[in-house]
């Protein structure tokens, strides 16, 4: 900010730009390829928004293509499939949130209580391992172990005996929520679990010191000293969490689909994939991402407005 | 001080706890492995766990003697390999670019290179956009786009600013240029740092299918992910690749299934992942923590 004082305040405000930019002229080439890049693939794009409000013909091409107004946010409230796509999006997005919300946490206080550091580690890179992985990796492997032969059937089988009938719950959207809620956890706790850890290990530790002192149990000490500890950085990544809730994960919901659960699981995201770009119909797309796009800002501004109210805690 | 009896007993349970979580986590893996190792007529059967049951090795034969599998690994190998070597260069020389002292601009480029990392012109709109630069079914896609990260910049820029200037301030004297400096000094100071931002991006350009999905349908582009994306969503494709081996008459004896050429294409898109990931920990735990709180 200081640096940039001189650059404004001089009446010869662009000399000194030019002057800046001379002495500077390595540094700033250095960043050009950089600056060009995001100029290009992230800001140019944001031109193609008038497609929300424009009837797109493709062989007008977008200047050329009618103005047509909000027709096209209208259509959102109309369409029944995108009703449901906004609907199931709430659900999975809200239960992956809340639900899914304190399980890292848990992992990371019981990584903390191990007392063998190789052990911990261990545990720990084992927990990451499924983070890594793609998601459509991730489904291949979920497809083989709720396969009609799998080991998920024939762990039900010795559940329940002879009278047991093999089924494939992928194949069945009456699942679709808990396959989409476990997948999510299974893939992201342990890596999820690396920001609790850093900041349980911020913690002062005299604190536990003086709680054992006064015979405080490890419970206790969890409930009274851990947990509010970690306090601010749980609604930070609340906060983060609560902004994706209108965002449900692209590649879980399509890798996770199939032709029998595929039209009753549709979410924003898929929809605006098939309606756009399998469908060409690219402006109500658009708009239905822009809706998409703008709920989520304001949802954003909003829960930091009372986090930072609420708990003093806010993104920025 | 001595741990009481509720403390051993705890430890014993979350040593117990933390055991189940390890199975549930690799169990799904070592299973597929199995199966990519069993034969496809006896893995239809079920039962199959750890180990295979009949042991053989021609579900990976067929994988790799099949031609889109080929064609599809070269895209992946070619497409990781680029994206590493350029990302490294436009990130590394962007992020020492920015710890320049004297430039007047700092903020306001930092800023313009943040805000593309939280907001987003959305799907169609980027669509249009690639289309518009010629990059729909093109090669390009898979490169451009992976080239710059901002959150890649930060991890290296907080590394740069910890180095110790005296280093850089002598080569100055010695009249090196800026460019020189960041080529012969900084970036070889900077390897543990760069090593592992470039292997998350090799990880991430390895395991990217979208980018096809949305942008690509000539054949001849699918990386492996894509492949196995189809393998898996579209039985049909993975029934094909076993009838194909079946009818060039390898072994007539030997009858792949989908679900075997399946088993075998996912252990080998995923176990160059499995092999690397452990060594991404490292700077991103601190880059969680610093990313989070510097900008």
């Amino acid at each position: 900010m200081t640096a940039n004082k001189n650059g404004m305040s001089a009446g010869s405000a662009k000399s000194s730009f030019r002057q800046n930019i001379a002495r500077n002229k390595l540094a700033y080439l250095m960043l050009l390829p950089a600056i060009i890049l995001v100029l290009v693939l992230c800001y140019l794009p944001f031109f193609g928004i008038i497609l929300a409000f424009k009837d797109f013909d493709i062989i007008k091409g977008i200047m050329d293509s009618p103005w047509v107004g909000f027709e096209n946010f209208k259509a959102i409230f109309v369409q029944e499939e995108m009703i449901l796509a906004i609907w199931n999006t709430l659900v999975y997005g809200v239960t992956i949130l809340f639900l899914g919300f304190p399980f890292p946490i848990i992992l990371a206080i019981l990584f903390n209580e191990l007392k063998n550091m190789r052990l911990k580690k261990i545990y720990q890179t084992i927990s990451y391992m499924p983070y890594f992985l793609s998601w459509i990796s991730i489904v291949g492997l979920i497809y083989t172990f709720f396969s009609l032969e799998g080991p998920f059937n024939s762990m039900m089988a010795s559940i329940h005996g002879a009278d047991y009938e093999a089924e494939n719950i992928l194949f069945n959207s009456k699942y679709f929520l808990p396959v989409i809620f476990f997948s999510h956890i299974w893939k992201s706790i342990g890596w999820s679990s690396v920001i609790f850890l850093a900041a349980i290990a911020g913690i002062d530790p005299t604190l536990y010191e003086a709680a054992t002192v006064d015979g405080c149990g490890k419970f206790q000490q969890i409930i009274h000293i851990t947990l509010p500890g970690i306090k601010a950085t749980a609604i930070i990544v609340l906060i983060m969490n609560l902004g994706t809730l209108f965002n449900m994960n692209f590649e879980q919901v399509y890798a996770l689909q199939n032709v029998y659960t595929q039209q009753s699981t549709e979410t924003i995201n898929t929809l605006i994939y098939r309606q756009g770009i399998q469908n060409g119909k690219y402006s109500m797309a658009t708009a239905f991402g822009l809706a998409q796009g703008l709920v989520t800002i304001v949802i954003l501004l909003t829960s930091n407005f009372f986090s930072k109210k609420f708990f003093n805690v806010g993104l920025w | 001080m001595k741990p009481t009896l509720g403390e051993k007993v705890f430890n014993i349970i979350n040593n117990i706890f933390m055991l189940v979580m390890c199975v549930v986590m690799i169990y799904p893996f070592l299973n597929q492995l199995a199966i990519s190792f069993n034969e496809g007529s006896d893995t239809a059967l079920g039962g199959i766990n750890l180990l295979p049951r009949k042991f053989t090795l021609q579900n990976y034969q067929v994988v790799f003697e099949n031609e889109s599998f080929s064609s599809a690994a070269f895209i992946s190998v070619t497409r990781v390999v680029l994206v590493v070597i350029l990302s490294t260069i436009v990130v590394f020389s962007a992020a020492y670019g920015i710890t320049r002292k004297g430039l007047a601009y700092r903020r306001g480029i930092t800023v313009f290179l943040m805000i593309p990392a939280y907001v987003t012109a959305g799907v169609i709109p980027t669509y249009m956009a690639y289309r518009y630069l010629g990059m729909i079914n093109n090669y390009s896609v898979y490169i451009v786009p992976m080239l710059f990260s901002f959150y890649n910049m930060v991890i290296i820029r907080s590394f740069l600013q910890d180095l110790p200037a005296s280093i850089e301030e002598s080569a100055k004297i010695d009249g090196a240029n800026d460019i020189i400096i960041m080529a012969k000094i900084a970036f070889p100071l900077s390897m543990p740092v760069v090593a592992t931002t470039a292997l998350w991006v090799a990880v991430g350009a390895w395991n990217d299918w979208t980018t096809t999905l949305m942008y690509v349908t000539e054949p001849d582009l699918f990386p492996l992910q894509y492949l196995m994306m189809k393998l898996i969503k579209e039985s049909e494709v993975a029934q094909q690749m076993a009838a194909q081996a079946t009818m060039t008459g390898k072994s007539s004896a030997f009858v792949p299934t989908s679900e075997s050429v399946k088993a075998a294409t996912l252990i080998v898109t995923t176990l160059p992942i499995i092999l690397v990931y452990p060594f991404l920990q490292k700077y991103f735990i601190k880059g969680v923590t610093l990313g989070a709180v510097k900008e």
